[in-house]
């Protein structure tokens, strides 16, 4: 048995028109590689697209590819990830679907409080699939919680359990505030965990589990990515090895600039000396200036200057980073919150005093935050606008202090 | 309210009650004094009789030998029990204040009522620790300390085995579980407060803000307890393994050398000669050998595997994601009864310093106030707070000195108070005390009490399962409790101790959460179904 497991390709993702496309023949030229190897089928664990109703011209690409493998007789299997579904719940994988390009896996019924998955099986291998959809702000973690484990672990075959979702044992240190999911949520005994979310290469093989493994984005979805990884890739696996595979489109070569006590002239000079020591014919350059300046501020950088230097000699595109640079004219406040939860209570920390209000009896901060919580619930599948509005509001009032209810 | 005796005598510390023939005082009773309502315990009990000595011996003897019928004529007015009692406190219309006068000569005792404390209020943040007891009676009145305080300047629980530690813990660790003050981390060397096959903190209507670490197959939605290496550092090991001078230098040298790959650098450091060039192969040999045995690591081929919690590929942020719950006021159980003493307590010491270096940073950014105070649960305390320890110095004994200040509190549970140096238990402002049998134990207890428990020596070591005495700052007198029993809290799920009103609410609001996603996968998953049928 052979096959591919990649995810988080993210089509349609970066601002720019030609870093975009890269993402784009990034998943072209890793399919390609697929159907070269001759792989069975081919995984992908999430985030295929980066939004969940991407453009025409990237959907064509796609669809044309997924054809083609198709037409090879390589299966391919899905499951949603975050990025894949609208505010609403739909889903540009659905419409693929339907058009027999691939097989999302996640199929089940929901009995008695719990949710039982059943498995997709692979006609040429006989590999079960089975898996678990991602979503956005951790909405999947109440399906794990209501997993049925036992009938997937009694099955018995070569098991595939894709999904999409950080775990908490496996995170990197980077990643530390990201939310994430219990190892123990997972069902035990499958061969392969095909992983997707989280943008790092990494394997790891847990006693009573089969392999986990998370191939990264197939092609780097920000700076730091870039920095770090210099590429995406994906995960061939044949008979119990797995071997990670780079999708190189363009070289990444990055540089950092100590600029702690320089004016912005002896920046200007050692950057331009640096750069023009390396090759940057098409590759991509990556530039991280940080420090605190000795006088000027970061925006006197002449940047367009330095940018248009490298384009004259070649450069397939040039991005900077300044978070870290400061001056002492001006020392802008960071907040390194880490994520939205963090900076709503920070938020809510810093203004709490301001209400005031006798009728929350001391309860402010957690009312609030349970209110942020109910309000930014989205409208069920089915459900009548007049039903969610009811929903809500019922909601909110069970949120309320006995004391402010009355008021109401 | 019944009469029990008559204040006869005595002095300020030593109140001699006459008992009411009918009524039965007890050992660590508490009664009030007539109408200036002064609160006194009672410590001691003792026979008395108009007879004299000679005469009690010679009706007995008559009664034994010689079948003799023969009574006390008004044998309630000549036969009776002298109570001994302490002054407690004066209990005023609005407020209960330390005693300075003595009861009235010759006035009435009652016993007491719940009434007698309606001037007292509630602490806003509440820690509830059980029911006012007097002698065996439980009032109905429920003792709260303030939880903030009480945690941040730490709680020691002292008893024998078997006298209700556990029961009181997981009564505490339970009530607090929805307590937004707080943030507790529990190292539980007998796996025991979660409940994995019994009842325990998961039984709470609130269980989300419950976490379980485990290294050993954990439940659903529990953690796999893992470290990763790189999170250590050389000062986690103060007090866990004793390193001489040279071998101290030479890991501290390897972790300025080498930062978070320090243990990996050192392990593998056997035939680098540019490596070893500082330090002697024998002393690097040991220092090896040691974290190899504590960490449960082996070198092979030049690669270190794990063979333990210690990993070398996940748990790279399980130090953070645990700080983090912590500051979310979430309880963190970090079961380790599967290692020995040693990665106990190297495992909790990189928790606390962690969580002890955050805290410090937070008050130097003024930001601490928004924090709940963390409170670190450690059984068999002596072992990181004995006098050893103390001599070598480890971030528990730091925290007992210094954490008050920081809000970082330690809820220290041991059965040989004696072992802990003086100066560190006069440092636990609430002491919780349960029944102790051995005598010098009480003695270290009582002699560091907020309150005089001089004349208690009895009371505490006649304290029945599940019978306690609170000595505390936050208390005007060293008070006697009764702690619930956990298993009936657990099974009727109350959110506390004494209510059951919340958690319906609460419990309907979880399922309607799950019903509402759930109402979200049943429909994708029948739009997918309906839409693809298996290919099996």
């Amino acid at each position: 048995m052979k096959f591919a497991h990649m995810s988080d390709v993210h089509i349609g993702s970066w601002r720019d028109s030609k870093m975009r496309d890269i993402s784009t023949n990034a998943f072209v030229k890793a399919i390609d590689m697929c159907i070269e190897m001759q792989v069975d089928f081919i995984l992908i664990s999430g985030d295929l697209f980066n939004t969940s109703l991407p453009t025409i011209d990237r959907l064509k690409i796609v669809v044309e590819k997924l054809q083609e493998v198709k037409k090879k007789n390589i299966a391919v299997y899905v499951i949603a990830g975050s990025h894949d579904f609208s505010p609403s719940g739909k889903t540009m994988l659905d419409v693929i679907e339907s058009a027999e390009l691939f097989v999302n896996v996640v199929k089940g019924f929901v009995k008695e409080e719990k949710l039982h998955l059943s498995f997709t099986v692979d006609n040429k291998t006989g590999a079960k699939i089975t898996g678990m959809l991602g979503k956005k702000g951790m909405l999947d973690k109440y399906y794990y919680q209501a997993l049925s484990l036992d009938e997937l672990e009694k099955e018995d075959g070569f098991k595939i359990f894709m999904f999409h979702t950080a775990i908490t044992e496996f995170k990197p240190s980077e990643l530390e505030l990201m939310d994430s999911t219990p190892l123990s949520y997972f069902p035990k005994g499958f061969n392969y965990y095909a992983g997707g979310h989280v943008h790092y290469i990494f394997q790891n093989k847990p006693e009573k589990y089969g392999l986990f493994t998370y191939p990264g984005a197939l092609f780097p979805n920000n700076f730091r990515e870039l920095e770090k990884y210099k590429c995406g890739g994906f995960y061939i696996y044949e008979n119990d090895t797995v071997t990670y595979h780079p999708v190189m489109i363009y070289d990444v070569v990055s540089f950092e600039f100590d600029c702690e006590d320089k004016t912005v002239e002896e920046v200007h000079s050692f950057v331009l000396q640096e750069l023009n020591k390396n090759n940057v014919k098409d590759k991509i350059a990556t530039l991280r200036f940080w420090g605190k300046l000795l006088h000027g501020k970061a925006s006197d950088i002449d940047f367009r200057l330095l940018f248009q230097q490298l384009y004259e000699r070649g450069a397939y595109f040039i991005m900077k980073n300044i978070t870290r640079l400061t001056s002492k004219e001006f020392i802008s406040v960071i907040t390194d919150l880490g994520n939205n939860k963090n900076i709503e209570e920070s938020i809510i920390d810093e203004n709490i005093g301001n209400l005031n209000d006798p009728f929350f009896d001391g309860e402010e901060k957690r009312a609030t935050l349970q209110l942020l919580q109910l309000l930014s619930a989205e409208k069920l599948e089915g459900e009548r606008s007049v039903d969610f509005d009811e929903r809500i509001k019922k909601d909110i009032l069970s949120v309320l202090p006995e004391r402010l209810k009355e008021r109401i | 309210m019944n009469i029990k005796g008559k204040i006869i005598g005595g002095s300020f510390n030593k109140v001699i009650i006459r008992q009411k023939q009918e009524e039965n005082i007890q050992l660590g009773e508490l009664l009030v004094s007539g109408k200036e309502k002064i609160l006194l315990q009672v410590y001691d009990l003792t026979y008395a009789s108009q007879l004299s000595q000679q005469n009690l011996e010679l009706i007995s003897g008559m009664q034994l030998e010689k079948n003799a019928d023969v009574d006390f004529f008004e044998q309630e007015l000549r036969n009776y029990t002298l109570a001994f009692a302490k002054n407690l406190v004066q209990l005023q219309s609005n407020k209960v204040s330390l005693c300075k006068e003595l009861p009235l000569f010759f006035s009435d005792v009652r016993e007491i009522a719940k009434e007698d404390f309606s001037m007292l209020r509630n602490p806003e943040k509440r820690l509830r620790i059980g029911k006012l007891r007097s002698g065996n009676k439980i009032i109905d009145l429920e003792i709260v300390l303030d939880g903030e305080k009480t945690f941040s300047e730490h709680i020691l629980i002292v008893s024998s085995t078997g006298k209700g530690k556990s029961n009181l813990t997981s009564c505490l660790l339970y009530d607090s579980i929805d307590k937004e003050y707080c943030g507790i981390l529990i190292l539980d060397p007998h796996d025991e407060y979660y409940g994995r096959n019994k009842l325990g903190l998961k039984n709470h209507a609130m269980k989300d803000k419950v976490h379980y670490y485990t290294p050993y197959n954990p439940p659903a939605g529990a953690y796999s307890l893992r470290i990763h290496i790189s999170t250590l550092k050389p000062s986690h090991f103060n007090g866990i393994v004793s390193w001489s001078d040279p071998q101290k230098e030479a890991i501290y040298s390897y972790y300025k050398q080498h930062k978070e790959q320090w243990i990996e650098a050192l392990l593998l450091s056997k035939n680098k000669d540019d490596e070893n060039k500082d330090y002697h192969e024998m002393t690097l040999a040991v220092v090896r050998r040691k974290l190899m045995q504590i960490l449960d690591l082996k070198v092979k081929d030049q690669q270190v595997s794990s063979q333990g919690i210690f990993d070398m590929d996940s748990g790279k942020t399980t130090v953070g994601d645990v700080c983090n719950k912590l500051e979310k006021s979430c309880k963190v159980i970090i079961d380790t009864s599967l290692f020995s003493s040693n990665v106990e307590i190297l495992l909790g010491s990189l928790f606390a310093t962690e969580i002890f270096s955050r805290y410090k940073r937070y008050k130097i950014d003024g930001i601490l106030e928004t924090k709940p105070v963390i409170s670190v649960v450690i059984e068999e305390a002596p072992r990181v707070l004995g006098k050893e320890m103390a001599q070598i110095g480890n971030i528990f004994s730091t925290i007992a000195r210094e954490g008050r200040k920081f809000k970082v509190g330690l809820l220290a549970i041991t059965q040989i108070p004696s072992q802990i140096p003086r100066e560190i238990l006069a440092n636990m402002n609430t002491k919780i005390i349960l029944g102790i049998e051995m005598a010098p134990e009480r003695q270290a207890i009582i002699e560091s009490s907020a309150q005089d428990l001089s004349d208690d020596n009895r009371t505490i070591a006649s304290l029945d399962k599940g019978e306690a005495i609170i000595s505390s700052t936050f208390l005007k007198f060293a008070t006697p409790v009764k702690i619930p029993f956990f298993d009936d809290i657990a099974q009727q799920k109350r959110l506390d101790f004494y209510s059951n009103t919340t958690i319906n609410n609460n419990i309907n609001n979880n399922q309607h959460n799950i019903q509402r996603h759930f109402g979200g996968v049943k429909n994708s998953i029948a739009a997918y179904d309906e839409k693809t049928k298996p290919t099996q």
